[in-house]
C-alpha cells in the first residue's frame, strides 16, 4: 500500500448550475447561475464556467452578478432535483468503496484503500468513477487522488473543471512549493495576512520555516498549516461523520418588522427544521436564533435544553423566547438552528422526579422554563409519529401547528 | 493566654477543625483557627460560615484563659511534625507562640472579635443516639446525593424525625437511597431539615467511637450535632426537597436474589468496554440466571454470566454500572434483593434493614 496514494476528492464542477443547463441544452455556452432574484435580495449559490468568466461567484448577490454579467441567465434553485442526481453520485462512489465522507450534495472524500482486488488502485477507480457519473448523470467532476485529504481536495481543484490529478508521495514537494500558501487548508484572509507579514507567500516558505517557529507564532493551529505545508494530514475518511447541526433561515425580498410575523415565520421555520430531525433521526439540545439587521449586523442568541427534542413545538418555545431578547426593529434575516445531535435510539439515564427537580445543567432550569414532562413530551412525540407519516404521504403542510394555519390553508 | 496539652490531642483536633476551615475566603479571619482557653479546657473554634466546629481539650493546663486567633493552616502544619509529648501555647499583644522541645513557631495574632460568634448546641429538639447509628445512616445515604451543579436542594441530605423514627433520605435525581431507624424522642416530635452533604461528613469525621452516646439537634436554621468533646453546626439548605417518597416503587413484579460482591464483580468486568459518557450495562435475568451484557460503539462488547435467584420469564433492564456498584457496595448482607417491573422504572434495591436504594434505568427512546 505504501507509495500509492489512496483517498480520492470529487467535487462536481459548477453543480447546480451544470444540473440545469443539462435540463436546459439551449443554455450550453450562456453565462448560467442558480440563485435567488435580484429584487428579492437572493445571492448566487452556483455559477457556471462562462458566468465565473466575468466574475460570478457563489455566495454573491444577485444585484452584483447582474451588473457584472448583465446577459447572466438566473434560475431559480431546485434542491430536490439536486438532491436527487447527488443520491446517484454518492451510490456511484459506494459501489467502488465503502469508505465515502460526504461534505457536501455535490463534494466528498473516498478511501479506496483495500478495494484494489476488486476495482483497481486509486487512479483507475477515479477514471471509472469520472466515467459513470458522465454516463449516469451527465455531469462533469473533478478529481484528485493523492496520499492525503488535503493534498486530494488540492488535487481535484488544481485541473477544475473536467480535471483529474493524481499527486504522487515524491511529487508532494514539487505541487506544494510554487502554491500560495492560503490554498492551505485553515490558512484564512487573517493568518495569510500574518505569514505575507513575515514575507511568506508561498507553501514552500511555509514548509522552510521551523516547526516551533510557527507554532510559536500561530499557537495549535500553527502546528496544523505547518503539518499541511509539508503534505501531513493523519485525517482519515469518515464515512459516518456525524452531522453537528440542521438549521433554517431566509432572507426576506423586504425587511421585516411585524414581530408577530417573525414569530409566525420563526414557527414555521422549527417545524420545518424538526421535521427533518425527525425524518433523519436526530434529535439536538441547543436552539440557537440568528437575525439580521438592514445593516447587515447579525444578531445570534442561543440557550441549551435539558434534554434532546426534535418536537417543532419545543424547538419554537426556546426559539421563541430567544427572538424575545433580538432587539425590536426591521429585520432581513430570520433563522433557526439546532445543534448537539444525536441518534433518537441514544441510550438516556432515566430521571426519578417528572417535576424537574431531575440534574438540570443547562440554562434551562434556572430560567424557569419549564421542562414537558417525560409523559406528555412522550404522548406528543406519538402524535408526530403519525403526522409525519400524513405529511409525507400528502405533503408539509398538510399538518401544521394551529397558529400557522392561514386563512389561505382553510379552503 | 497560656496552655500546655498534649501533643497527640492538639494534633487531632487542629486536623479535624481543619477540614472545614476554608484556604482563601472574602473573611480573612475565618482562615484562622480560634483558641479559647477557659479554666479547665482549651476549645479549638472553625469556621466556613457553612459548618461551624467546636472541639475541645480536656487534658490540658490553664495557666492564662483568653482567646486568640492564629492561621489555621500553618498551626495545623507545624503541629503536626512535632514530636515532643507536650507543647505549650503561649499568647500575648499580638503573636503568639507555639513551642515543644527545642521547637517553636511564633505566629502573627490577629483581634479575635473579627471571627464570627458561633453558636452553643441548643438542648431543646435534640434527641439521643449512638454515635454509630447516626454514622451508619450517614454512609447508606451521602454517596447518592448530587455532586454535580443542579438543583440546590439535592446536594444536602435529608434528615426527617416523624413517628419515633428518624429517617435519610439522598438523591441526585437518577437514584436515591433512603434508610431509617428507630430514635428515642416524643411521639409527637416531626422535624424536617436539609443538611448539605459535605457538612454531614464532617460529621462523620467527629463520630470516631462508635458506642459514645451523641445528641442531635433541630434548629430554626442549622442542624447540630453534639459528641463528649465537640460540637458541629451545618447550616440548612433552604429549598424544596424532592418529593421522595412518591418515587420508591411499593412492590416489583420481578423479584432478584443475587449475591452482592459476586454481581459488583460482573458489573466491573461487563462495564469495561464502556466509555465514559455512555456507562449502560443490561442485566438480562432468566431463571436463576444473570447474563450481563455492555457494548460501546467502537470499542467494543462485554459479556459476564452468574447464578441468581429468580422466577419468571425472561426480562431484561439497563443501568448505569457505576450507580449499582455505589449502592451494592454498601449492602449490609451477602445478598441483594432487587424487584422492578419493566425496562422503564425505577429499581429498588433492598441493601439492609429499612435501608433501600432506587435507580432509575437507561432507556432507549422509541
Amino acid at each position: 500500500m505504501s507509495g500509492t496514494p489512496s483517498i480520492l476528492h470529487v467535487d462536481m464542477d459548477a453543480f447546480y448550475a451544470s444540473v440545469e443547463v443539462r435540463d436546459l441544452p439551449e443554455l450550453a455556452g450562456q453565462p448560467v447561475a442558480v440563485g435567488g432574484e435580484a429584487e428579492r435580495r437572493g445571492v448566487i449559490a452556483a455559477a457556471s464556467y462562462e458566468a465565473r468568466a466575468f466574475g460570478v461567484h457563489s455566495a454573491m448577490p444577485t444585484v452584483t452578478a447582474r451588473r457584472l454579467c448583465p446577459n447572466l441567465v438566473l434560475l431559480p434553485p431546485n434542491f430536490e432535483k439536486y438532491t436527487q442526481v447527488s443520491r446517484q453520485i454518492m451510490s456511484i462512489f459506494r459501489s467502488y468503496t465503502p469508505v465515502v465522507e460526504p461534505l457536501s450534495l455535490d463534494e466528498a472524500f473516498l478511501d479506496t484503500s483495500g478495494c484494489e482486488r476488486l476495482h483497481g488502485d486509486a487512479i483507475e477507480i477515479g477514471r471509472a468513477i469520472r466515467r459513470d457519473i458522465l454516463r449516469e448523470t451527465g455531469l462533469v467532476a473533478s478529481i484528485g487522488v493523492a496520499p492525503t485529504k488535503f493534498l486530494a481536495k488540492l488535487a481535484s481543484d488544481l485541473d477544475k473543471p473536467d480535471g483529474f490529478r493524481v499527486i504522487l508521495e515524491h511529487q508532494i514537494r514539487s505541487v506544494l512549493d510554487p502554491l500560495p500558501v492560503e490554498k492551505i487548508f485553515g490558512v484564512g484572509r487573517s493568518t495569510a495576512k500574518r505569514l505575507h507579514s513575515l514575507g511568506i507567500r508561498t507553501i514552500g516558505e511555509l514548509a522552510g520555516l521551523e516547526r516551533d517557529d510557527v507554532v510559536r507564532r500561530f499557537g495549535s493551529s500553527g502546528a496544523w498549516i505547518h503539518d499541511l505545508a509539508h503534505g501531513i494530514d493523519a485525517r482519515r475518511v469518515n464515512p459516518r461523520r456525524p452531522e453537528k447541526s440542521r438549521g433554517m433561515e431566509r432572507t426576506f425580498a423586504e425587511d421585516i418588522s411585524d414581530r408577530d410575523q417573525l414569530k409566525r415565520l420563526l414557527y414555521e421555520y422549527c417545524e420545518e427544521v424538526a421535521f427533518d430531525l425527525r425524518d433523519r433521526g436526530l434529535q439536538g439540545k441547543t436552539i440557537a436564533v440568528k437575525a439580521r439587521t438592514p445593516s447587515f449586523k447579525t444578531i445570534t442568541r442561543s440557550r441549551t435544553l435539558d434534554r434532546h427534542t426534535n418536537l417543532g413545538a419545543r424547538i419554537y418555545a426556546t426559539a421563541r423566547e430567544l427572538f424575545d431578547r433580538v432587539p425590536g426593529g426591521p429585520l432581513r434575516l430570520l433563522g433557526v438552528q439546532v445543534s448537539g445531535l444525536e441518534d433518537v435510539r441514544t441510550a438516556h439515564q432515566g430521571v426519578l422526579f417528572d417535576d424537574g427537580s431531575a440534574p438540570l445543567g443547562g440554562e434551562g432550569a434556572a430560567s424557569g422554563d419549564s421542562p414537558e414532562k417525560p409523559g406528555k413530551e412522550r404522548r406528543l412525540r406519538r402524535a408526530m409519529l403519525g403526522a409525519d407519516r400524513l405529511r409525507k404521504k400528502y405533503g408539509k403542510r398538510l399538518v401544521q401547528p394551529g397558529s400557522l394555519v392561514s386563512d389561505r390553508d382553510r379552503t | 493566654m497560656k496552655v500546655l496539652c498534649n501533643r497527640e490531642q492538639l494534633r487531632e483536633g487542629l486536623a479535624i477543625v481543619n477540614g472545614v476551615i476554608p484556604t482563601k475566603s472574602t473573611r480573612p479571619a475565618i482562615e484562622n483557627v480560634c483558641l479559647v482557653a477557659t479554666e479547665n479546657a482549651l476549645e479549638l473554634v472553625g469556621t466556613d460560615l457553612e459548618i461551624a466546629i467546636r472541639y475541645r481539650l480536656d487534658d490540658v493546663k490553664v495557666a492564662d484563659t483568653g482567646t486568640v486567633l492564629i492561621p489555621a493552616r500553618v498551626a495545623n502544619e507545624f503541629v503536626r511534625d512535632l514530636s515532643e509529648e507536650t507543647v505549650s501555647i503561649d499568647s500575648g499583644g499580638d503573636n503568639c507562640v507555639i513551642s515543644s522541645g527545642g521547637d517553636r513557631v511564633e505566629l502573627v495574632t490577629i483581634e479575635s472579635d473579627e471571627f464570627p460568634v458561633v453558636a452553643r448546641f441548643q438542648e431543646t429538639h435534640s434527641y439521643p443516639l449512638l454515635a454509630e447509628t447516626f454514622n451508619k445512616q450517614i454512609h447508606r445515604t451521602s454517596f447518592a446525593a448530587a455532586r454535580e451543579p443542579g438543583r440546590y436542594a439535592m446536594h444536602g441530605i435529608l434528615i426527617e424525625i416523624e413517628e419515633g423514627r428518624l429517617r435519610m433520605v439522598a438523591t441526585d435525581g437518577r437514584r436515591l437511597a433512603v434508610t431509617s431507624t428507630v430514635i428515642d424522642c416524643p411521639e409527637d416530635a416531626a422535624h424536617r431539615a436539609i443538611v448539605p452533604t459535605k457538612g454531614l461528613q464532617m460529621f462523620s469525621r467527629i463520630l470516631s467511637d462508635p458506642m459514645a452516646r451523641v445528641r442531635i439537634s433541630f434548629e430554626e436554621t442549622q442542624f447540630c450535632l453534639k459528641t463528649d468533646n465537640a460540637e458541629i453546626y451545618a447550616r440548612l439548605i433552604d429549598g424544596e426537597f424532592p418529593k421522595y417518597s412518591q418515587v420508591v416503587p411499593a412492590e416489583g413484579a420481578c423479584k432478584v436474589e443475587a449475591d452482592a460482591s459476586l454481581l459488583v464483580n460482573k458489573l466491573r468486568l461487563a462495564s469495561t468496554v464502556t466509555s465514559a459518557d455512555a456507562r449502560a450495562v443490561r442485566l438480562v435475568f432468566t431463571e436463576d440466571h444473570i447474563e450481563l451484557l455492555a457494548r460501546a460503539t467502537g470499542r467494543g462488547r462485554a459479556t459476564g454470566q452468574m447464578d441468581a435467584s429468580y422466577q419468571g420469564s425472561e426480562v431484561d433492564i439497563a443501568f448505569n454500572p457505576d450507580f449499582l456498584i455505589d449502592g451494592l457496595k454498601q449492602c449490609e448482607s451477602d445478598r441483594v434483593h432487587l424487584e422492578f417491573n419493566d425496562r422503564t422504572s425505577p429499581g429498588k434495591f433492598q441493601l439492609g434493614q429499612d435501608y433501600t436504594y432506587v435507580v432509575m434505568p437507561i432507556t432507549i427512546d422509541t
